[in-house]
């Protein structure tokens, strides 16, 4: 009866025709902003009126660990992961946490914007660089410049305890940077403050606490075209990047809706979401918001994603002993 | 009068059934928590270890985070002390004028949490302050907010927990018989004499019982370290602890069991002291009037309601102005004028965000849904604990206060500890289920409900039972038609009181909650973490109205509630009610009449 009654339905009603089937609940784990996810999910929904999501914010680490807790307790809550970055995906995959998405279609992407066999895709590029607030005289344009006495007590980075992005990018430094921690024990000695999350590092630069921060681009870049008293830099040395992969967990209880989300956040619709949220899209062929320079123009710095992950704990431990955590 | 307390009257006999839920509610909200994680913190992985805990303890981060503690929560109760106490005298010994809707507002700012408080204090100060900036009074830019950091967080915790001090001696100040002052009177004392003669030394043991809460409720304060001190790593233990579970994951519940367990001692120590203290030489108020306002301050009348004035725009009306100015503008950081002002934020987190809306749907409900429960369970429980327990009751009492004197970070502890995994025999999880966050609510703010119904039943008279009960009334019969009628005024308010403190905690939910249970205190905080500022303001202003909304109807039912129910009443509601206290004065067993009105910690 279902068999029959089923199709009937899905003809007759071009809504869920165009839902293409899927409906039930979804839970979102995510480390967007509020705003972000809302929209995301916002415009998900409107594609599939069948689906009812909620979602969980917070920074990449305290995502994890609350994750862990639950898989401790055997009832993991989300279905779909869509955090910080790709190392972090590793780890879960070589866990056996995610569920591969095989007909993903990743045809308009490069190689290596997605695991080989299918278990996570990034979906966009979130570089980290300076800003500054508007009333500062200095200018920074490189890495080397915060170590100055121009920034001097005047600097605020977000920790790696809290943010994903910023775990990368103290990987991405310590790799590429003489001297490896050398340069945050400078950074320590300017002193430099490394507490909270990208956020605070936002909050304390608009507010002009602080006239300096490491910051993801996307935070200063949108808020400065709000009205607020920020300026963002992209240092000469390069920047380092994170991808917000998404994926799917194992233990989800509705492969098909996730599978639906992944294909959204894929496809053309969700890529140029991401571009009028402020973000640079991951689909080469989507354009660079506003505040950008031209997507060749932007030079992120290499990084070693296996040694990152294999020293994830290391350098987590290495960052908190200098900036006292 | 007949000492119904020591001997056991007919009425004690049988109700064993309620004895039973005294005793599994205290058990299940007081005991097992405790319990449990002294056991989590003694035995990591199941074998007696103390030197894990004490290795634990003896970290860096662990003293440094202590130190920082007991810093804050020491010199913040040397602000509270004095501002309160100040505040409990004027109001209760003058004749300022509008000394309830002062003291109204004062206990107000108390009851919105500390989290709203520090977020408005933050946003008052610093170079991006709208107020500041709308003055040209904004500190330059790169200069620091001053609330960040120690200073911030003991000014800030100094102002919020003022009221508690306010609220303790205020209730100390009542407990004097008039008769005190017209005797002083007679004997020609001036008002200033009176005060250091004879209040003063009779206030001593409130004003040492009101320290030691203002140091507790230091020590367990999560929301205002954690917005104030967190951004600039100056952690206190429940911030460190929060921190540590929240991004290593709950492999640290052992150690964070050890920290928990020294901040729970920490507060237990402080809230027994202050109840023995304030127990020992306070002065009985039998068959007297309670003291009333008698300095006439003629000239100085003005001074002092410019001094109340001004400690009421510092604790609560320019925190709240600039939440609001930082609510109204697009993004943090500019200032507040009429180009840029917009309600923006209102609606994106009352509109279109579904996480607010929901939040503010599940604080309605869970803290809604546990007040209720709570003010359903009270009456019996003050029955069963008055007039069945006999001298087992002052135990019972002090039991059921456990889960209040925890901090709320450490309770959350205690929970996850209890429903991590499946509860035994039922195999059925609470973690990640709204019922974790009731459990904590219920277990936390019982004791705060339970308070008018404890003073209301410790009011009323037996007689009216007695005759029933020669009647043939059964037990039930006697609880739901003689003592419920009277109490339940007593039960509303006490479920509304734990409800105003529910609704926007942090400190309980922000380990708990998971997919679809947030509460609005988590998003709030959250959104100020992404950096989020405005909106997070909004949803502050939205907090701060429903607390006030609830309050006023708190104010309103207060003339049907037991004397002392309402922290803010500075003065019997009724002549005639006071008369009647007076009457029935003996029959106040002693571990209740000291009874003083719950000071909301947090």
């Amino acid at each position: 009866m279902k068999r029959i009654l089923l199709p009937m339905l899905v003809a007759l009603m071009p809504a869920f025709a165009q839902a293409e089937g899927v409906s039930g609940n979804l839970v979102l784990y995510t480390s967007q902003p509020n705003t972000d996810a809302q929209q995301t999910i916002d415009a998900f929904k409107a594609r599939n009126p069948g689906v009812n999501v909620t979602f969980v914010r917070d920074g990449t680490p305290k995502i994890l660990a609350k994750l862990s807790a639950e898989f401790e307790a055997g009832q993991p809550q989300a279905d779909v992961l869509l955090i910080a970055d790709s190392v972090t995906m590793e780890g879960l995959k070589k866990e056996g946490r995610l569920l591969a998405h095989e007909k993903a279609d990743v045809s308009a992407y490069p190689a290596g914007t997605h695991d080989p066999q299918k278990f996570w895709f990034a979906t966009k590029l979130i570089t980290t660089g300076i800003a500054y607030n508007t009333k500062a005289t200095f200018k920074p344009t490189s890495w080397q410049d915060l170590t100055k006495p121009e920034v001097k007590g005047q600097l605020v980075m977000p920790s790696p305890l809290t943010s994903g992005a910023a775990l990368i990018h103290a990987a991405t430094l310590t790799g590429t940077m003489q001297g490896g921690w050398k340069y945050y024990e400078a950074l320590k000695d300017n002193d430099a403050v490394a507490g909270g999350g990208n956020g605070d590092v936002l909050k304390q630069v608009a507010g002009g606490q602080k006239l300096y921060g490491v910051i993801v681009d996307y935070m200063p870049i949108r808020e400065k075209a709000k009205g607020a008293p920020v300026e963002f830099v992209f240092p000469k040395e390069g920047v380092s990047a994170v991808t917000e992969p998404v994926a799917i967990l194992k233990s989800t209880k509705n492969p098909d809706a996730a599978r639906a989300f992944v294909d959204f956040l894929l496809s053309k619709e969700g890529q140029e979401l991401a571009l009028k949220q402020g973000y640079i899209a991951a689909h080469p062929a989507v354009a660079l918001p506003e505040g950008y320079p031209a997507r060749e123009q932007i030079k992120v710095m290499s990084f070693d994603a296996a040694k990152a992950l294999a020293d994830e704990t290391k350098n987590k431990a290495a960052f908190a002993d200098i900036f006292g955590q | 009068m007949r000492d119904r307390f020591q001997t056991k009257s007919f009425l004690e006999r049988g109700g064993f059934g309620l004895l039973a839920l005294v005793a599994l509610l205290v058990f299940a909200f007081d005991v097992l928590p405790a319990l449990r994680l002294l056991i989590a913190a003694l035995f990591p992985g199941g074998t007696f270890n103390p030197d894990a805990m004490l290795s634990t303890l003896s970290s860096r981060s662990a003293s440094s985070a202590a130190r920082a503690t007991f810093e804050t929560a020491l010199w913040s109760t040397f602000l509270a002390l004095p501002l309160g106490t100040v505040m409990a005298l004027i109001l209760g010994i003058t004749d300022l004028r509008g000394r309830r809707i002062a003291s109204f507002l004062f206990v107000l700012s108390v009851m919105i949490s500390p989290q709203v408080i520090a977020l408005a204090f933050l946003h008052l100060t610093g170079p991006a302050s709208p107020i500041l900036n709308a003055l040209g009074l904004a500190p330059g830019a790169g200069s620091a907010n001053p609330m960040l950091g120690r200073g911030g967080i003991i000014l800030v915790l100094g102002l919020h927990h003022a009221p508690l001090v306010y609220v303790v001696m205020s209730a100390g100040l009542k407990r004097i018989p008039l008769a005190v002052v017209e005797a002083a009177r007679i004997d020609g004392a001036r008002p200033i004499g009176i005060l250091t003669d004879h209040l003063l030394p009779l206030l001593r043991p409130h004003l040492v019982g009101a320290a030691l809460l203002a140091f507790v409720a230091g020590i367990g304060n999560f929301g205002i370290p954690a917005l104030l001190g967190a951004p600039v790593n100056y952690l206190t233990l429940p911030v460190l602890i929060y921190r540590r579970l929240s991004s290593f994951g709950t492999g640290m519940i052992g150690d964070v069991s050890a920290l928990g367990l020294l901040v729970a001692a920490i507060a237990i120590v402080c809230v027994a002291a202050s109840q023995v203290l304030t127990r020992r030489g306070g002065v009985h108020l039998e068959d007297d009037t309670p003291l009333k306002p008698f300095w006439t301050l003629g000239r100085a009348r003005i001074t002092a309601e410019i001094f109340v004035g001004a400690v009421l725009a510092t604790t609560l009306l320019l925190p709240i102005l600039s939440l609001m100015a930082s609510a109204l503008v697009p993004s943090y950081g500019m200032p507040l004028s009429i180009a840029t002002i917009t309600l923006d934020n209102f609606v994106e987190v009352l509109v279109r965000q579904d996480v607010t809306i929901r939040a503010f749907a599940n604080s309605l409900l869970y803290a809604g849904g546990a007040a209720l429960l709570l003010s359903l369970t009270v009456v019996p429980v003050a029955y069963g604990l008055i007039r069945l327990m006999g001298r087992w009751r002052i135990l019972a009492i002090s039991l059921v206060e456990i889960s209040y004197v925890l901090p709320g970070i450490v309770l959350a502890i205690a929970c996850i500890l209890l429903f991590l995994k499946p509860l035994p025999l039922v195999r059925v999880s609470l973690y990640a289920t709204p019922w974790i966050i009731v459990f904590a609510y219920l277990a936390r703010f019982l004791s705060v409900a339970l308070k008018p119904v404890l003073a209301g039943m410790a009011q009323a008279d037996v007689a009216q039972e007695e005759a029933a009960a020669i009647d043939g009334a059964r037990l039930a019969q006697r609880l739901f038609g003689i003592v419920l009628p009277s109490l339940l005024p007593a039960a509303v308010a006490g479920g509304l009181m734990a409800f105003l403190l529910a609704f926007s905690e942090l400190t309980v939910s922000a380990l708990l909650w998971s997919a679809g249970t947030e509460t609005i205190g988590v998003v709030l905080y959250n959104l100020e973490e992404a950096g989020l500022a405005s909106q997070a303001s909004a949803v502050a202003i939205v907090i701060v109205a429903v607390v006030t909304v609830a309050m006023l109807v708190l104010d309103a039912l207060g003339k049907y509630l037991p004397e002392g129910a309402l922290p803010w009443q500075c003065e019997p509601h009724a002549e005639d009610q006071a008369r009647m206290n007076a009457f029935h004065a003996p029959a106040r067993s002693p571990a209740v009449s000291r009874l003083e009105p719950k000071a909301a910690l947090s």
